[in-house]
């Protein structure tokens, strides 16, 4: 098992980066009781970990007895009837799921396939829970009229269910959801509390860190816990004992998109936007979301960029995230926003050296 | 009383039908020579249809004396103006001599060659042209129709059309076709036929019937080629056969078809056997003169500037250019030509192809002199065009695709890339308007998407002609992404719910696959068998093996792995490779782009299988080993007297040979004895064992049963028997099954 994974805390008491959330919660777990619950943080930060760690601490060891399935619900919207098909994780105290994968049908399962199972009560035999947990993942990419339709639900059947949510964004998620739940924010681990992470997992899996090691992870890692593990296991794997000042191997669509950039820099014409515009495909087609793409190609720009520059060029990237979001095809958007810059830049170079 | 008015009204509205004949009729050709399509093409159909003439005519034909063919020169000087002369045509069969006539001058050799040739063949062999159709297409209103019509009844044969008019399923059809292509007219002038099926690419149903009709004929005569038993069904096949043995061929008339659209779905089998002629425009000035002959026939004034911006505003469709002249002459008007817009004229309501739209919207026409003067005029009118243009396509998602697939390759000047960005930022413009669309269905709003390509065109549009390409590199983008994440989501189904909760595609992507398959493939890791490795080794090699087993990670066998290609080893082909088996070093793999990954040795991938596979069976059997081990004391007493008759009949097969080879492997014989009987069952499962060495191991048995096998022992075989042995041979593994031994220990 990856140490991601072998290492990540069951319980709130083991947790380290969010001691202070992990204490509010394990306050719900004493009072049998709990609101709706909305998760949300940066990527790599600890929600689903978090969430995992309450529910053990709510119902104990049965709920790590999970099982996958492939369920087929048979939806009657009045007009015509279909099958929608949903991948679940339950237990017998919970059920784990992500609406967002029926795309576009995804408010069918809130109305028909929540509230389904939602209304069951649970039996237990000692009645001490008396509610069941539903754990819905990415929220934020759910339509509009999906979160609709959930606000309805969450009132409804509260008696029986608790629905636990968890995104990216909380700004994505509709007002009426988020006054519905309890919000928590999940920051992303700062590197100090990332070097605790990777000085405790050195200290299981009995390794020797030399000084300044951790940090170095922690400072690549971008504030991502998941990655910085990872990091440091590739680390291991590659030289052990660690040699002072060893990094790790950086991330090949990273090190992709910063070729993209020092593309843009050399050349700005349309034939070279052509050529970055194939690239951008190879990273599309890769699964990689644009939204990174844009990111990480900003932030490669910036490392070169005139300071005069920096804040147009930010502008822009935020204007044509914005519009790509908006919109299906994130390759016009993408490649947008690479002309604006060229064009900005070219201008930049023209009158700083005629 | 009644009977008068009624016989008066009728009379009435008869005399104006009588008078009005409709000019595209009454001013057709009728003669090869009158045709003002392509004279290219023309002739080219023209000797497409001789080509038939040994096939139909048989012995009639003859080469032409030269003295007829000036005779016929000089007769064609007259039957321009004297359309009567069709007669002759049709009454003498020499009317072919008018092809030959017609022939270019430039050629005249190849093609009269090329004719006689065929002609002094004697009509014994099927002398029909390879191509046995014949496909016109061409947009509406250049003289297909006519065309073909002339052509027919200039070879002297009998045209029969079949348009889209006439009931043409494909029963209906069938018949029909037949009767013309293979029946002989009974008439008094027995002149053979000719199909003409008109608009075959429209109005054909969903049986695609005259094509499939006409496809069936044409195969069966190319079977017939190879053998000739084919019954002699037809009765038009008289006259030949009792010539000669003429073959009973199926198609054994000319077909000419007609089309508007070459590449419409339906003709896309035809498109491959038939002769294929795109018609193209005839040149304004032919067409204008043709109008100025029939404008002083009919007494109407016009000047040719103005039936010259008429034929150029109709593309050079006579037809609608007639039907306008007659419309402006019975109103008494005169044609004008700032006026087309709101006369009369109408445009054709004619989508034009997708590939025309991005030409037309990335390429700007070249100004005539004339227009310069008014270049705000003739501006509007681009536009215009261009908007019913993509608007009459409706395709505005594809339309789009294409031009931002092409516009970059345009050599637009561009030093700031101002342009560039105002492209971009329209077509993102687009692509909101339809995402709203979809969301909103408000349709209507669609209807502002042309004027974004408009916006474009203007901009970046080049007098030179684009190279324009489909945009197949967004759909395959998507397609590859669909795929990409339907491989990641079978991969996280296999792991255990524990594990792939926590890994959603995202993450994977985004964080976890490089560092992943750093973690997978270690540097300092030795392929050596398991007992020369150190602790440590050994200690990473099972961390290694418990994670891949966990992430059900594995290598399979591929012919091919670039990887290895690219570090510059040459890998024998025969020789396959390992590569992983969610394909996950895919999702790093880019264009132009060297990863450092550096995947392990072939070796080392080996052992990692076995090892991962045996980890596997481990994982698997842990669960059941204690059942069975109950189950196996409590049916010991009837499972040993399966055991001895299972040994009995095995005995039998074979006995000779095995004494030699017991003596000197006792550890085998062993073996057999306890594999004999249950353990031979699961064992014959894999098949891809080698055959030799398992006949050596069942000739070993019948000696050991017989001789060395107390009741003691045979009782501990049973008990171990009844423990399932399954085991998977691999090559390279001979020592597999010499020893009784379980699985399990095997394992550990």
């Amino acid at each position: 098992m990856l140490w991601v994974d072998k290492h990540r805390p069951k319980t709130l008491d083991k947790v380290i980066v969010h001691e202070q959330v992990a204490q509010n919660l394990k306050k719900f777990v004493a009072e049998q009781d709990c609101p709706h619950l909305l998760f949300y943080g940066p990527p790599g930060s600890g929600k689903k970990t978090l969430i995992m760690a309450l529910i053990k601490q709510m119902f104990g060891a049965g709920v790590e007895k999970v099982k996958m399935e492939n369920k087929t619900w048979k939806i009657d919207t009045g007009t015509r009837t279909f099958d929608l098909e949903l991948a679940m994780l339950s237990s017998s105290h919970h059920v784990e799921m992500n609406p967002s994968d029926a795309g576009f049908q995804d408010r069918y399962v809130v109305q028909e396939v929540i509230k389904e199972m939602a209304k069951s009560r649970p039996i237990d035999a000692k009645g001490k829970r008396a509610f069941k947990v539903l754990v819905l993942n990415e929220v934020d990419k759910l339509s509009r009229e999906a979160q609709h339709s959930l606000r309805r639900t969450m009132e409804k059947y509260s008696a029986s269910c608790r629905l636990i949510l968890c995104c990216n964004s909380s700004s994505k998620v509709t007002e009426a959801v988020r006054s519905r739940c309890l919000n928590v924010r999940v920051n992303a681990p700062t590197e100090d509390q990332i070097v605790q992470v990777l000085e405790f997992i050195g200290k299981k899996e009995n390794l020797q860190l030399p000084f300044g090691f951790a940090a170095r992870i922690a400072a690549q890692s971008n504030r991502n816990l998941r990655r910085a593990i990872l990091f440091f296991e590739t680390c291991k794997v590659q030289q052990y004992p660690f040699s002072a000042n060893q990094v790790a191997p950086p991330l090949d669509w990273e090190q992709y998109v910063s070729e993209i950039a020092t593309e843009i820099l050399s050349e700005q014409s349309p034939k070279r936007l052509y050529s970055v515009r194939q690239k951008f495909y190879e990273l599309l087609v890769n699964c990689i979301p644009p939204e990174s793409i844009l990111k990480k190609l900003l932030t490669e720009l910036m490392k070169k960029l005139d300071s005069d520059l920096k804040h147009e060029v930010c502008h822009w990237a935020a204007h044509y995230e914005h519009k790509m979001r908006l919109g299906s095809k994130a390759i016009f958007h993408l490649e947008a926003f690479v002309a604006k810059f060229m064009s900005i830049y070219k201008e930049f170079l023209c009158a700083a050296f005629g | 009383m009644e009977s008068t008015e009624a016989q008066y009204v009728e009379g009435c509205s008869l005399t104006p039908i009588v008078t009005e004949q409709l000019w595209v009729e009454k001013y057709a050709p009728h003669s090869f020579t009158e045709l003002l399509s392509d004279e290219h093409t023309n002739r080219e159909v023209l000797l497409w249809l001789k080509q038939w003439d040994s096939c139909v005519f048989g012995s009639h034909i003859r080469g032409t004396s030269d003295d007829t063919l000036s005779a016929l020169r000089r007769h064609s000087c007259t039957i321009q103006k004297n359309s009567s002369s069709r007669s002759f045509f049709s009454k003498s069969r020499g009317a072919y001599v008018m092809g030959q006539d017609s022939m270019p001058q430039k050629t005249p050799g190849s093609n009269s060659e090329d004719l006689k040739s065929t002609f002094h063949k004697k009509p014994s062999v099927d002398n029909a042209p390879e191509q046995k159709v014949l496909l016109l297409c061409g947009p509406a209103g250049l003289g297909k129709t006519t065309l073909a019509h002339v052509a027919a009844k200039h070879c002297g044969y009998h045209v029969v059309e079949i348009n889209a008019s006439d009931d043409r399923s494909a029963s209906s059809i069938e018949p029909k076709i037949l009767d013309v292509v293979q029946m002989n007219s009974i008439m008094s002038d027995s002149k053979p036929k000719c199909l003409v099926i008109d608009e075959i690419d429209g109005a054909l149903g969903d049986g695609k019937g005259a094509v499939e009709v006409i496809l069936k004929m044409i195969n069966a005569d190319k079977n017939n080629d190879s053998d000739r038993s084919n019954g002699a069904e037809e009765t038009q096949v008289q006259k030949a056969s009792s010539r000669k043995s003429h073959r009973t061929a199926k198609l054994l008339r000319p077909v000419i078809c007609i089309c508007n659209d070459l590449y419409a779905p339906a003709l896309r089998k035809l498109r491959q056997v038939a002769k294929v002629h795109i018609f193209v425009q005839p040149t304004i000035s032919r067409v204008v003169n043709r109008l100025k002959y029939i404008c002083k026939k009919e007494g109407f004034k016009t000047s040719s500037i103005a039936l010259s911006a008429l034929a150029d505003y109709t593309e050079c469709d006579i037809r609608s250019c007639l039907n306008t002249l007659q419309f402006l002459n019975k109103k008494r008007e005169a044609l004008n030509i700032s006026g087309f817009d709101s006369q009369v004229i109408g445009r054709k309501d004619m989508s034009k192809s997708i590939l025309d739209v991005w030409k037309q919207v990335l390429q700007k026409k070249k100004l005539k002199r004339a227009e310069m003067a008014d270049c705000n005029v003739s501006g509007d009118k681009d536009i215009g065009s261009l908007f019913s243009l993509i608007s009459n396509r409706g395709d505005y998602d594809v339309t789009m695709d294409g031009i931002h697939e092409n516009f970059l390759k345009l050599s637009y000047h561009d030093p700031m890339l101002h342009k560039t960005v105002k492209c971009l930022d329209v077509l993102g413009v687009s692509d909101y308007l339809t995402q709203y669309v979809y969301r909103t269905q408000h349709m209507s709003l669609q209807a502002y998407q042309p004027p974004i390509a408009i916006t474009i065109s203007r901009i970046v549009a080049q007098v030179e002609k684009p190279n324009i390409e489909w945009p197949k590199a967004l759909q395959r983008c998507r397609t590859m992404l669909l795929e990409k994440k339907d491989t990641l989501k079978t991969w996280q189904n296999r792991m255990s719910p524990l594990i792939s909760r926590h890994l959603s595609v995202e993450s994977f992507v985004g964080d976890i696959a490089s560092p992943f398959l750093h973690i997978l493939s270690p540097l300092n890791l030795r392929p050596v068998a398991l007992n020369l490795m150190s602790e440590r080794e050994k200690n990473e090699l099972v961390q290694l093996v418990d994670t891949m087993v966990a992430y059900s990670v594995t290598y399979k066998k591929t012919k091919f792995e670039p990887q290895e290609r690219a570090n510059g080893s040459i890998v024998p082909m025969d020789i396959p490779s390992l590569s992983f088996d969610p394909p996950i070093n895919d999702i790093i793999s880019f264009k132009d782009y060297q990863s450092e990954h550096i995947g392990l040795s072939l070796a080392m991938k080996q052992v990692l299988v076995h090892e991962v596979e045996k980890q596997k069976i481990i994982k698997d059997s842990a669960g059941k080993l204690l059942n069975q081990i109950n189950e196996g004391v409590r049916s010991e007493v009837p499972t040993t007297t399966c055991q001895k008759t299972a040994t009995g009949t095995a005995c039998d097969t074979s006995q000779g040979s095995s004494k030699g080879k017991s003596s000197t492997l006792p550890m085998q014989l062993h073996s057999a004895s306890s594999l004999s009987g249950k353990g031979l069952a699961p064992a014959k499962r894999p098949s891809s064992r080698p055959t030799d060495f398992f006949q050596s191991f069942r000739k070993e048995r019948p000696g050991g049963a017989k001789t060395h096998i107390d009741a003691g022992q045979q009782g501990a075989t049973v008990q171990r028997d009844l423990r399932p042995l399954i085991f998977k041979y691999n090559e390279g593994y001979t020592n597999a099954v010499k020893r009784p031994i379980r699985v399990r220990d095997l394992l550990l």
